[in-house]
């Protein structure tokens, strides 16, 4: 009963892990279309905003999380401005834009900070663990697992019930009507992008006391995050996070039975019969042309 | 069902199509020929290899050209069907080293280091070279069929297949890294023979292996072109341009997909046993996600709607990067400065290097016939008083 308990509690912690990252995804990717493979890139840019706030300027990690997750929102704006906004009438190409922006920032970093291992110190308050029901618990986990709910509920929120979310989801629907409304679908996504490469930040800098930083850091998320999304379906949030839960769970299972590797492979074999059979995603109820 | 109803191009069309694939042919065989002559000017082994590994990872460029530019499916997995190739090589030659890399009965070292007991039943026929060529082949040929038949049945289709060929690859690569028993797992298979074939013994950094390799690129580059030319050729670009609009035509859309598919991993598979040749081993990195990603670049780069493009684009781009690494201050900004040109060639250039050709030989075209008519217009006026 403990091992299924602790199972479940591990599959929870690589879901809140994973939804944090593909939250930002399933934005750029699920209302803009973008195949976005620098978002690991952005991930890995909160972790050394993190990083850098902490060990240059003595900034705690809950007081660096505003200004991190502005910093990368303004770098995403800036990619979005110079480089996306010429390529919506080629969605393939955007996959090869975005690497070669990845590529460069991976470089960036590793010119800047060094391609060693950096360490991230969690929050002191936080570092200790508790028992649930006799299974120890790292509070610092909890913590996580809360702040993926409180953000998807804030991303949610955003798109559902304001000014904002109303104009971007008819931009989504037919760009040309809605700019003859008024709305300016240019600035519109611009914003819509740097948000998802805020939220990414913000993911890198929460999950950097976990794992060890690096420059190479995100490519691992970018792969995982995607599967995420696309299980979840397309311009479906509350898929995200139901598709994050059970490809956490499936992994801390699998993982447990066999091991990492297979784990792995097996999650791909799934999505990929699963792309095959429903497109649209496990969790969509509806699509529209 | 009755055949489609196809009418006769104007004269002057084909005349112009017939010109053009003649331009074509001049430039493959010059490329090509180009590449032959490399080692008369060059007298380091070391370079040799060098640049018989570019020549390789240009092939590699090549058929992804065939299946991204020609046929439209943008295959980031393309690294798969040359991974499975330089495994099915590096299994041959790994059976026929000296003892010293083998333990009882032959048995590869690194079984013998994890305890295998004897030679598994996958690894029996590889002891025949002929076996494991055909194998380097006909693998990855089955796997690209096999999934296409899974992707285009379904109709599956742009991000979609980008993605399914990515996982795809992933997960061949994670297996053969778990395997290690097997496979080598991280270390991939070293210690290699070299290849022997015809009482030819390739060497690595021999002339043998060069023309080896140098003969496969000029095999299968006319292969390819020549496909191209045919009328399943033409279909194939007819789908990549309008799918369906080829399907209410009553071709069968899916069966050319898998058959550009397979065809692209046939050449890369060939490419990965040369690899395997021109490196000494094999690794899991041959099928890794930053390879085929690599690979995606170069053929962007260089053009990918032309097979000779995307080859040079390899070249250039891995030779530079290679000329490069000597240094390690150099690569670095290298990266940084490959990233940025790769963003600039996306955006303005999306025909790649292969676009500034075709634009310019236009305007030459163009220059020449407005120079012809200007000469042949004043004529009547010379004549006068």
């Amino acid at each position: 009963m403990d091992d299924a308990l602790q199972q479940f509690i591990t599959g929870l912690s690589i879901a809140s892990i994973l939804l944090l990252v593909a939250l930002g995804l399933s934005i750029i990717y699920g209302a803009m279309g973008i195949i976005n493979l620098a978002h690991g890139e952005f991930v890995m840019l909160g972790a050394y905003a993190a990083w850098a706030l902490q060990t240059q300027l003595q900034i705690g990690l809950f007081a660096s999380l505003i200004p991190i997750f502005l910093l990368v929102a303004l770098f995403g704006w800036l990619i979005e401005h110079f480089v996306l906004r010429f390529l919506y009438a080629r969605p393939l190409d955007t996959i090869l834009a975005t690497w070669g922006i990845g590529v460069m920032l991976q470089q960036a970093v590793r010119l800047l900070a060094g391609g060693e291992l950096r360490y991230v110190q969690m929050p002191v308050d936080l570092s200790h663990s508790i028992d649930i029901a006799g299974v120890p618990v790292s509070v610092y986990r909890l913590f996580l697992f809360a702040a993926a709910l409180a953000l998807f509920a804030l991303t949610w929120f955003l798109m559902n019930r304001t000014t904002f979310g109303v104009k971007l989801r008819a931009v989504i629907q037919d760009r040309s009507i809605s700019s003859a409304f008024g709305i300016n679908p240019g600035q519109v996504y611009g914003i819509t992008f740097a948000y998802g490469a805020g939220l990414a930040g913000l993911a890198g800098a929460l999950v950097s006391p976990l794992k060890s930083v690096s420059p190479e850091m995100g490519t691992g998320y970018v792969v995982d995050a995607f599967m995420v999304v696309v299980l979840g379906g397309v311009q479906s949030l509350v898929g995200t996070v139901a598709s994050a839960f059970v490809l956490g769970e499936l992994s801390g299972v699998i993982a447990f039975l066999q091991n990492d590797t297979i784990a792995k492979a097996l999650v791909f074999l799934a999505i990929i019969v699963l792309i095959r059979f429903r497109p649209e995603g496990l969790f969509t109820a509806r699509v529209r042309a | 069902m009755t055949a489609p109803l196809v009418l006769p191009a104007p004269a002057h069309r084909t005349r112009q199509a017939a010109g053009r694939t003649r331009t074509q042919v001049l430039l493959y065989a010059f490329v090509c020929l180009a590449v032959f002559v490399i080692p008369l000017l060059i007298d380091s082994d070391f370079l040799l290899n060098k640049i018989a590994r570019y020549i390789v990872l240009g092939m590699l460029a090549m058929s992804l050209a065939l299946s991204w530019g020609y046929a439209g499916i943008l295959n980031l997995g393309q690294a798969m069907s040359f991974g499975l190739g330089s495994y099915a090589m590096a299994m041959a030659l790994k059976l026929k080293t000296v003892p010293v890399h083998t333990g009882p009965e032959g048995l590869p070292d690194f079984m013998v280091w994890n305890n295998v007991p004897s030679l598994p039943w996958f690894w029996e026929p590889f002891h025949s070279l002929g076996f494991a060529i055909a194998a380097g082949i006909i693998v990855p040929v089955c796997a690209a069929a096999a999934l296409g038949w899974f992707m285009f049945r379904g109709r599956v289709t742009g991000v979609y297949v980008a993605i399914i060929t990515l996982a795809a690859m992933v997960v061949v690569n994670l297996v053969i890294i778990d395997q290690q028993r097997f496979t080598g797992g991280f270390n991939g298979i070293t210690d290699l023979a070299q290849l022997k074939l015809f009482d030819i013994t390739f060497d690595a950094y021999g002339r043998s292996t060069y023309y080896l390799v140098a003969c496969c690129l000029t095999a299968s580059l006319f292969l390819a072109l020549a496909v191209t030319k045919t009328k399943a050729g033409l279909i194939i670009q007819a789908i990549r341009d309008h799918e369906n609009r080829v399907r209410y035509f009553g071709y069968d859309v899916a069966a050319y997909k898998i058959f550009a598919f397979s065809l692209s991993a046939a050449i890369a598979g060939l490419a990965g046993m040369l690899y395997t040749v021109v490196m000494e081993f094999a690794s899991p990195t041959f099928l890794g996600v930053p390879l085929s990603l690599s690979v995606v670049v170069w053929c962007a780069v260089g053009g990918r709607q032309s097979l000779v493009g995307a080859f040079l684009g390899a070249v250039l781009v891995a030779g530079m990067q290679g000329a490069l690494s000597e240094s390690k201050t150099f690569l670095e900004t290298w990266t940084l400065v490959m990233g940025g040109l790769f963003v600039i060639v996306v955006l303005f250039l999306p025909k790649g290097l292969a676009g500034i050709a075709e634009l310019l030989s236009v305007r030459i075209a163009r220059l020449r016939q407005r120079r012809n008519a200007t000469v042949a217009e004043p004529k009547p006026t010379e004549v006068g008083p």
